[in-house]
């Protein structure tokens, strides 16, 4: 039995003081050892920014690979080896703005993982440009007049991509943070989890008061995950600020379409020809 | 000539949809199983109907070298074909056309060619029998004339029509019978020994050889993005895929496709993919990737006409400098195997020395060697074997995935493995992998630690370098007056040229290289300083190959290049006028 220390890493996060992403490292630490998952069990993947230096600061297996390519690599690991339990993270740019094309077809795909985006809105590693998710005329360094493009909408985005699992928790709400992520690295599909994470440094609009004021579980009030309307309803709503399970169907994950393939994990497979098979192969050009 | 020839030249002619790929593909397996060698040149452009295509093969007792340049026989199905291919047709040569729709009267084009117009419908009335079969009573006359037995043929239909309804089989042998039959109560035979020996070979392209040489050397998991002229080969994979259990992976773009067969290699899975240059340059990120975690991939370029989208169904040896992008140093190889056969064998060294030295290994391949369909013998399933590197199976103590080492290469443990946790990161790490990239940068431990590393995994280069990279072939006399020099797919084309060369009484011979990088360079400039002069031999525009060896080895002795770069291939009988041109111009 895994316990929370045994994912602390020797490496302490290097995160501004206050920073969102703090709380959901916490959260994933807290959540694995519910879920019976042991370190060696769990490949973390993460592409490139602030929050995706996390695969350092916790104790699994780890890839921290390219701006925006999580997600391929990610998958990959995951029908190579689908004993192991595979979580991406890391951020709005890197999973709304420049691996967005990756998230669409990840989420169509529907490979059983968990994508943990840390939305703050910004690019922080950067040092402060705007960002997919930025509001409307936020005024950033690189938009000093405004931000004149719409944000973009990860939840509806991912409704309409046909994500078998969609939420969105605010970071320092971190009791919900851990049901949420049990419940996504339970389901047997591609779970999107969409969270607020603030940056305390270059974001001064969407700050963890600003969310703190806004959010509302949804969860709590009779919203029925299997309903794909009503999760549109709440991911536009603007009357408040939804959080929790949006939605959640149970379609076949895509290793049930390789299920003679991935009987046995990939990686492990005896690699060669028969006799027989060899000669079928060249069979086919005589 | 006295002797009748042991060779000819067939040249198929149509329009996208005529069949011509099936008719060439019944003529070629014909051949092959008659133990002839046959290779075969398929002209086709990017559209999916309406495009005029035609196939070349050139048929031969000994092995041909090339799909030939003018047609001994040549096979017309449309109205568009006779002034295209008429002019081009050999002097004495033969032409069989479909009368039933070319109506014109051909034998006013030139009085040098004997014509025949073989009636489809005349002979031909049942339902069912399309004007698109046409073709195959077209391949039955042709036989008929090369005096080449046609049960073969009937054999071959049977065996490639074989899931479909009897009716479709018989009817097909009957078109195809009725052409031999037409054949010969009217034409002549051709004046020509065509003898096979008696073995059995593959009628394929570069692709299919791939394709069975990822397979075959323990490929599990191939992704890739559908690019001219690469996608033949997940064509090939995906019918193997449930067969063979393995992965196969069409992704949303080439971006993807490496960084899947980053994370599977990552995982333990030997992992491959394939591109065009355009796709390749997309994955170049990812090749660095590959380079800093350490994976061991396999990614094969097969080049087509560029810049840009260039002519994606054309021949060009374009993007030698290409193979090179990617920011900062990191170690690769390079290979361009020369034919079909050395692409089957190529995959698997490729699979092997990725995992030995668990860095990207590069295929070039182009057009030509990937989509031509040539005879080759039947390949040694045992002559790679399937060789996976330092693969740590468990873990005493602590791990370092990074390992500092002699060679370079730090033993790998694979990812779920109980007690060898770590981090493989793209930015710059420690032996353990812990990024010294960020609050580290800079400190008088970090900048010792990047030293360490960096010079770790370029030492790998060294060792493939020195122990497994191969030498460019000579062939033909060591002491001639003049020395061919080429890379890859061009191999069989300069050997044809150099024996039309050396029957005109030249004295030459051929330097061909497979293994183009890490170059070997003492050896590679000792063998480039015994030559008297050398003429690179290249299909593209700016002799890639003598950049790199200067750039390699210092030899600056290449003053005289044959380059072709309108997007067809050479032909021995191409070098050969080419040359005579560049050695007029002393």
């Amino acid at each position: 039995m895994s316990e929370m220390k045994d994912f602390n890493s020797e490496v302490h996060p290097d995160w501004c003081p206050g920073c969102g992403d703090f709380g959901l490292l916490s959260a994933m630490k807290k959540a694995f050892p519910l879920l019976n998952l042991e370190p060696h069990q769990i490949m973390t993947v993460s592409g490139i920014g602030c929050s995706s230096n996390l695969p350092g600061f916790i104790n699994t297996y780890g890839l921290h690979t390219l701006h925006g390519r999580a997600l391929p690599i990610a998958q990959a690991v995951k029908l190579a080896n689908h004993e192991m339990t595979v979580i991406a993270v890391g951020g709005d740019g890197d999973g709304y703005g420049i691996g967005v094309g990756h998230l669409v077809h990840a989420m169509r795909r529907n490979i059983d993982m968990t994508y943990l985006v840390m939305n703050n809105s910004i690019y922080g590693l950067t040092t402060g440009q705007t960002s997919p998710t930025s509001g409307l005329k936020m005024k950033t360094k690189s938009t000093p007049f405004g931000n004149p493009e719409l944000p973009l909408n990860p939840l509806t985005l991912a409704l309409g991509s046909g994500c078998s699992f969609v939420a969105r928790v605010y970071t320092g709400h971190v009791q919900q943070l851990i049901e949420v992520m049990k419940k996504a690295i339970e389901h047997q599909g591609f779970a999107l989890v969409d969270t607020f994470s603030p940056c305390v440094t270059f974001n001064k609009i969407n700050s963890h008061d600003f969310y703190k004021q806004r959010v509302k579980d949804i969860n709590k009030n009779g919203h029925d995950p299997s309903d794909i309307f009503a999760a549109f309803r709440e991911a536009t709503c603007e009357a408040y600020i939804a959080t929790g399970i949006f939605y959640q169907n149970e379609r076949p994950c895509y290793e049930a379409t390789e299920e003679e393939t991935l009987r046995e994990p990939l990686y492990k497979h005896r690699l060669g020809l028969t006799t027989e098979q060899q000669d079928q192969l060249v069979a086919e050009f005589l | 000539m006295d002797r009748p020839k042991d060779s000819v030249i067939v040249r198929i002619a149509g329009a996208a949809g005529d069949g011509i790929a099936s008719s060439g593909e019944i003529f070629g397996k014909l051949c092959s199983r008659l133990g002839l060698h046959v290779m075969a040149y398929n002209a086709y452009q990017s559209a999916i109907r309406g495009g005029h295509v035609w196939l070349q093969l050139n048929v031969g007792s000994q092995k041909t070298l090339s799909h030939g340049e003018a047609p001994d026989v040549a096979v017309l199905l449309n109205r568009t074909s006779p002034p295209l291919h008429v002019p081009q047709v050999k002097k004495g040569g033969i032409v069989f056309y479909n009368s039933s729709n070319i109506t014109e009267d051909l034998s006013k084009m030139r009085d040098d060619l004997t014509f025949y117009g073989v009636p489809f419908r005349d002979l031909i009335s049942d339902k069912g029998a399309d004007m698109v079969m046409a073709n195959i009573m077209l391949i039955g006359a042709t036989i008929q004339i090369l005096g080449l037995n046609p049960q073969v043929g009937l054999d071959f239909i049977r065996d490639r029509f074989g899931k479909k309804e009897a009716t479709v089989i018989e009817l097909n042998q009957r078109i195809f019978q009725l052409g031999v039959d037409w054949a010969r109560e009217h034409a002549k035979p051709l004046k020509i020994n065509l003898r096979g020996d008696g073995k059995r070979r593959m009628f394929m392209t570069g692709n299919h050889a791939f394709g069975m040489g990822l397979l075959a050397h323990g490929v599990k998991f191939y992704a890739a993005y559908p690019m001219s002229p690469s996608t033949g080969i997940l064509h090939y994979l995906a019918t193997k895929a449930k067969s063979h259990k393995l992965v196969v992976k069409q992704t949303e773009d080439e971006i993807a496709s490496i960084n899947f067969i980053i994370g599977a290699a990552h995982a333990g899975v030997r992992a491959a993919t394939a591109t065009s240059g355009g796709g390749f340059s997309l994955m170049v990120e990812g090749l660095g990737l590959a380079g800093m975690l350490e994976e061991p991939i396999v990614v094969i370029n097969v080049q087509r006409g560029g810049p840009s989208t260039g002519i994606p169904t054309k021949q060009e040896q374009g993007d030698l400098n290409l193979m090179f992008g990617g920011q900062g140093d990191f170690p690769r190889i390079i290979l361009a195997p020369k034919d079909a056969e050395d692409a089957f064998y190529t995959a698997g060294r490729a699979l092997n020395l990725a995992e030995k030295y668990q860095m990207p290994v590069l295929i070039l391949s182009d057009l030509f060697l990937s989509e031509h369909f040539q005879t080759a013998d039947p390949f040694n399933f045992e002559a790679v074997p399937i060789e996976r590197g330092k693969v740590q199976e468990s873990v005493n103590g602590s791990y370092k995935r990074y390992l500092i080492t002699e060679d370079g290469v730090s033993p790998r443990v694979l990812p779920g493995s109980p007690g060898g946790i770590y981090v493989s990161a793209s930015d710059e790490h420690d032996e353990s992998g812990i990024v010294i990239s960020d609050v580290l940068a800079g400190l008088p431990s970090s900048l010792e630690i990047r030293n360490k590393i960096h010079a770790k995994r370029m030492r790998k280069l060294e060792r493939a370098r020195h122990v497994d990279m191969r030498l460019p072939t000579l062939s033909g006399p060591q002491d001639a007056e003049l020395t061919l020099m080429g890379w890859g797919s061009t191999y069989d084309a300069i050997e044809e040229a150099c024996g039309l060369l050396t029957e005109a009484g030249a004295s030459v011979n051929h330097l061909h290289f497979t293994d183009l990088y890490p170059l070997p360079a003492e050896k590679v400039l000792d063998l480039l300083n015994a030559c008297r002069e050398i003429i690179a031999v290249e299909t593209n525009y700016s002799s890639q190959m003598v950049r790199l060896l200067r750039a390699e080895t210092g030899y600056n002795e290449i003053k005289r290049t044959v380059n072709r770069y309108d997007g067809e291939p050479f032909t021995g009988e191409d070098i050969f006028n080419r040359l005579q041109e560049v050695l007029a111009h002393v």
